[in-house]
């Protein structure tokens, strides 16, 4: 991955964003409400096909982006505006 | 103690005089190539630093014999083969040094504990300080380590100077080092070589390493495991040890178990051989660049490291501007190496928890084991986490040198965050 395309600015070169987190795995369907804290907080993804990341187009337009990439091969699926609850 | 059976032959100043006048068939591949028999008594996943030493410390410790190692594709090929050999034991947290330190204890004497020359060279590990803050932290951490009975010295400019002249430290920088942090037992190993030794070591000891042998699934009956299905058929096992590094999240994916660990790429670089210029391991963090670890091999080449390329990936393709940033950390602190042209870069996987600490516990199943997460800083542990994880997977308790090192210390706020940044494995 060399290169991350931004909604605004097209393709940009990597060193221009800065990947600020990993969406945690979703929450369990348990009435448990510390289970939940605790996964919403520690536990990934057990994905390795699909990561679902917040970044920032930090030296660009700055926008707050919700990326989803394979991280086994590299490749980036999409790219949209977060938009909704902050970051 | 030398671990192999007599019937192993013993590396000595003798043995080599006598391949001197031997021949050609004097030497004999370090460890044999064994078929992959239909059940084991052991099996690990992963022939790597922590799963080689498993296997060595199961099969010479622990009294067990039916022991095998699958490893996906060659002895060496991940993380043992692709760090940057630096070994140390200067934590801050007290669950932390003494695991690091008893690890440390067993480097000094690992050489003789496999006959087989790990190359321990107890050259300094010197963590540089850019302002009276960061000397603050140092001198935190190295008193932690005292009362810990671990060496460590503050150094000011004046000692600075006198341990490392190369280092020019009272130099007119942009950012002057005020001091520093030593551990003068601190050092490297050669990293291929504990490799091969453990391997070498633990075949001797009748352990099956079976390389190009990937494991796909694990087959389950109730609350156990009964074996593992590989890419050579299926293989029963009465445990199951998964020591496989940067793919441990692949593991949890396997067993349906998410686990508190991201994948993260951490790069490194050697750089064409030169005369001996830097004789220790230094560790710098540029305001501008980050951080920058520096050393030399053997060999000369000047070995770097530094901080993680920074987002999840299994690519093991490193980011060119983390290179940049080492290469320019590197560079401030010894501007003269400027010439000197990059012979090789690599990346490693790196399972980052999310307290940057390891994992060795149970995983889902009773005799499933996990030993994982140990972010940038296996390597090493490799000793220490090998003689406690056969004593656990042995004994089926966890020894008091790993119990802090539980998996559910996430859910219970015990947790080992050892730069205190919270529940994310990067931080930039």
């Amino acid at each position: 991955m060399r290169q991350l395309p931004c909604p605004f600015c097209g393709a940009r070169e990597l060193r221009e964003f800065v990947f600020h987190k990993t969406l945690p795995a979703a929450a369990s369907a348990t009435a448990d409400a510390s289970a939940d804290e605790f996964a919403r907080t520690y536990l990934r993804v057990a994905d390795p096909q699909l990561s679902v990341e917040h970044w920032q187009h930090v030296h660009g337009c700055r926008a707050w982006l919700l990326v989803r990439r394979n991280p086994s091969t590299g490749a980036v699926l999409a790219v949209q505006m977060l938009s909704g609850t902050a970051p | 103690m030398s671990a192999l059976p007599a019937s192993a032959r013993h590396y000595s100043a003798w043995s080599l005089l006598r391949a001197r006048f031997a021949g050609s068939g004097y030497w004999r591949p370090l460890w044999a190539g064994r078929k992959l028999k239909p059940a084991y008594d052991v099996v690990i996943v992963g022939a790597g630093g922590h799963g080689l030493a498993t296997a060595f410390h199961l099969a010479r410790d622990q009294g067990m014999r039916r022991i095998a190692v699958l490893e996906k594709r060659l002895v060496g090929y991940g993380n043992v083969g692709r760090n940057t050999t630096i070994v140390r034991s200067n934590y801050l947290l007290p669950e932390n040094h003494y695991f690091y330190e008893d690890s440390l204890r067993r480097w000094e004497t690992l050489s003789h504990d496999l006959n087989y020359n790990v190359m321990y060279s107890p050259r300094g590990v010197v963590d540089l300080a850019l302002t009276d803050d960061s000397m603050l932290a140092l001198a935190r951490r190295g008193n932690a380590m005292r009362l810990a009975g671990i060496d460590a010295e503050l150094l000011d400019l004046a000692a600075l100077e006198r341990f490392a002249p190369e280092l020019e430290a009272r130099r007119k920088r942009r950012f002057p080092i005020v001091g520093a942090l030593l551990q003068r037992r601190g050092g490297t190993v050669r990293h291929d070589a504990v490799a091969w030794g453990y391997a070498r070591a633990a075949s001797a000891l009748g352990v099956d390493i079976i390389e190009d042998c990937e494991v796909t699934g694990v087959r389950t009956a109730g609350n156990a495991a009964t074996g593992v299905e590989s890419t050579r058929g299926y293989v029963q096992a009465d445990r199951v040890v998964f020591a496989t590094a940067g793919h441990t999240g692949m593991i949890g994916a396997m067993l349906g178990t998410p686990l508190p660990i991201e994948t993260h790429l951490l790069q490194a670089m050697v750089s064409e051989p030169i005369k001996p210029l830097i004789n220790s391991v230094y560790v710098y963090v540029s305001p501008g660049h980050g951080e920058t670890y520096i050393c030399q091999s053997d060999r000369g080449g000047l070995v770097m490291g530094g901080h993680l390329d920074g987002f999840p990936s299994y690519t093991r393709e490193g980011v060119w501007h983390r290179l940049e940033d080492v290469v320019q950390g590197a560079l401030e602190l010894f501007p003269r190496i400027g010439g000197v042209k990059i012979l090789r870069q690599w990346a490693g996987t790196n399972d980052m928890t999310m307290d940057g600490s390891p994992i060795m516990d149970r995983l889902r199943y009773d005799n499933v084991f996990v030993n994982a997460g140990w972010c940038y800083g296996g390597f090493k542990a490799i000793p220490a986490s090998g003689a406690a994880f056969a004593k656990f997977v042995a004994s089926g308790t966890a020894p008091d040198l790993i119990r802090a090192y539980r998996l559910s210390r996430f859910a219970s706020g015990h947790l080992l965050d050892e730069p205190g940044q919270g529940p994310f494995p990067v931080r930039l």
